[in-house]
């Protein structure tokens, strides 16, 4: 990495100093150019004025010009021959194009690879930076959990406890160690996900029966917490995705959904789809804690965690939107999400683009 | 206000349930009475109506962080004692907690006996200033024409300034005054009013003893109350040196 970085600047500043020898080299070219027909000009004019003495001096003009061809002489005048001066012009203007056009020509190509090398410095510093911010935030998310952790274990070993207040402090960290379990399968997914190392598939799946798999799945512990969870997705609407990553995103959806309503003791969460100009739309709309509506941009970004008391033994780890922004966005999807406020509930929205021949 | 926890109640101002279960359990198991509160607008919102001995305080809060949190509070004049607690322990944010007006910093995860001691030593110090400024004469300080409230943390310089104490600045006086004349030495002033290493030198002392010149001397850079003993301390002489 660091060597990389050494050639690249190396390289960078050997183009940087070539492209200003070229620039010199323009410029010098140009002045000996002009030096050159001044003294062309310069010769030619004595050789005038020598065959006008001559003239003057009485010498004949088959003999001066026999004497000097580049000049011709009308009714006892020297003058250069017009071909010649042709010539000094052509010769000039030739020089001058060659200058132009092979400088501006080494300039550009000089330029382009500046650029190249440049932009690439920038976005592996970037990168760099990006890393080490991720680096700081993953580590702190993990010190709240293992704090917890580390202070249920200490109490354990330095207080006398009833059963029921053992049993609650295994439950707590079994919670934690599930928390940090899921954060870590989420930071690995969500840094394949940066590094674009996603294979992603583009195929016709049927929504209704992707949501339907996913729903099952966590109808169990929506009943626990009092959620109920209707489901209105007509059978047919078929959306262009990765068969993966359409049930991570309507799974991590709905464990947010989750999420959100578990603190208030319980509520509803209701799903819909409908096909919409060649795209399908599931919408999710819950009860739960909602979030202020400035909160909705940074709701997509990773790290971001919104419901300050996310239910009970489910934490956010503030990776799951971010994936499922991702996700969608690798797709060719969308995901939006809307609140009137904190406590007014939340509704997501994700739009897919609709399989060919769809049957709506 | 007493230093033995019974009835002395602690504030908790922490986001994650767990954690925040976690150290009010162990906090009423040692006798203190504890409330919690889940971000910062719900802690402010509690301290408006009610007291308390000392708030633990989350650093990474949803909506107004930590820092935000006490330096709000010391605005509005609450000098209620503030234990950070927080997943970043490098040393810029542990002088950032400080400089905002907490007591103490303690890094996650921490030792629950760590924490226990912190909490008893940040109490026991705001015991001894109380104590030391419950009577009528030790309440108030008065050299060179000013005049300081160390219960009101406010001051009256001899210009006729009114001057509002932070609470360190109010202990800081409070230990040279009660060593009027003699030396104290950095590391005592340290022990005394912040009971632990926490800052990265004793040169966050040397700070808090320019700012009390800059309010209390007549010219801060000739100073007659305020004497640096070069090499030792501080010597505080309420008479102005001659």
């Amino acid at each position: 990495m660091k060597a990389t970085r050494v050639f690249q600047l190396t390289v960078l500043v050997l183009l940087v100093v070539s492209a200003v020898q070229v620039g010199y080299w323009i410029l010098d070219q140009r002045a000996y150019t002009i030096d050159k027909v001044r003294a062309a000009r310069t010769a030619y004019a004595a050789q005038t004025s020598a065959a006008q003495a001559l003239l003057d001096a009485g010498v004949s003009a088959e003999r001066v010009q026999a004497l000097l061809p580049q000049i011709v002489i009308a009714g006892g005048h020297a003058a250069l021959a017009p071909q010649v001066e042709e010539a000094l012009r052509t010769e000039e203007r030739h020089r001058y194009n060659r200058y132009a056009w092979e400088g501006a020509f080494f300039l550009l190509a000089l330029g382009a690879c500046i650029a190249v090398i440049a932009r690439a410095l920038r976005v592996e510093a970037r990168v760099l930076e990006e890393q080490e911010n991720f680096l700081a935030l993953v580590s702190h998310q993990f010190k709240t959990p293992l704090a917890s952790l580390q202070l249920s274990v200490e109490t354990m070993a330095l207080r006398t406890l009833s059963a029921e207040q053992s049993r609650t402090l295994t439950d707590r960290m079994l919670a934690d160690l599930a928390r940090m379990e899921a954060m870590v399968t989420q930071i690995l997914e969500s840094a394949r996900l940066e590094r674009g190392r996603v294979e992603f598939k583009s195929e016709p799946l049927e929504l209704g029966a992707a949501v339907a798999r996913v729903v099952a799945h966590l109808e169990e512990r929506a009943r626990q917490e009092r959620i109920r969870i209707s489901c209105d997705i007509e059978p047919g609407l078929y959306v262009v995705s990765d068969p993966l990553a359409l049930d991570v995103v309507v799974r991590n959806i709905l464990e947010n959904a989750l999420a959100a309503v578990t603190p208030l003791g319980g509520g509803s969460i209701a799903l819909s789809a409908r096909a919409l100009n060649g795209e399908v739309e599931l919408s999710v709309r819950d009860s739960g804690v909602g979030f202020r509506p400035a909160d909705g941009a940074r709701l997509f970004e990773r790290f971001t965690r919104l419901h300050p008391r996310g239910g009970g033994g489910q934490y956010g780890t503030g990776l799951g939107l971010f994936i499922v922004h991702r996700l969608m966005h690798l797709g060719q999807g969308r995901v939006r999400a809307h609140s009137e406020g904190v406590g007014q509930g939340a509704h997501f929205v994700l739009t897919w683009p609709a399989a060919q021949g769809q049957r709506s | 206000m007493s230093a033995t926890p019974s009835g002395t109640r602690v504030l908790v101002v922490e986001d994650d349930p767990h954690l925040a279960a976690g150290v009010m359990e162990n906090l009423r198991a040692e006798g203190y009475e504890v409330s919690t509160a889940g971000d910062g607008e719900q802690a402010l919102e509690w301290l408006r109506e009610r007291g308390c001995a000392l708030i633990v305080l989350d650093v990474m809060l949803p909506g107004i962080d930590g820092f935000g949190v006490c330096r709000t509070l010391r605005e509005q004049g609450n000098n209620t004692p503030v234990l950070f607690l927080t997943a970043r322990g490098d040393p810029v944010d542990r002088v950032r907690g400080l400089e905002s007006g907490g007591d103490d910093y303690l890094a996650k995860p921490f030792h629950l006996q760590e924490f226990l001691l912190r909490v008893r030593a940040i109490l026991r110090r705001w015991d001894w200033y109380r104590s030391a400024s419950a009577t009528a004469a030790t309440a108030v300080l008065r050299f060179g024409g000013n005049e300081v409230d160390f219960r009101a943390f406010r001051a009256r310089a001899w210009n006729g300034e009114a001057q509002e104490l932070t609470e360190k600045e109010a202990m800081i006086l409070k230990v040279l005054a009660e060593h009027a004349g003699e030396i104290v030495s950095r590391e005592d002033l340290l022990e005394r009013v912040w009971g632990y290493d926490v800052f990265p030198s004793t040169r966050t002392v040397d700070n808090f003893i320019l700012r009390l010149r800059k309010r209390f001397e007549k010219d801060p850079a000739r100073p007659r109350h305020f004497l640096t003993v070069w090499g030792v301390g501080y010597r505080f002489l309420s008479e102005g040196e001659p």
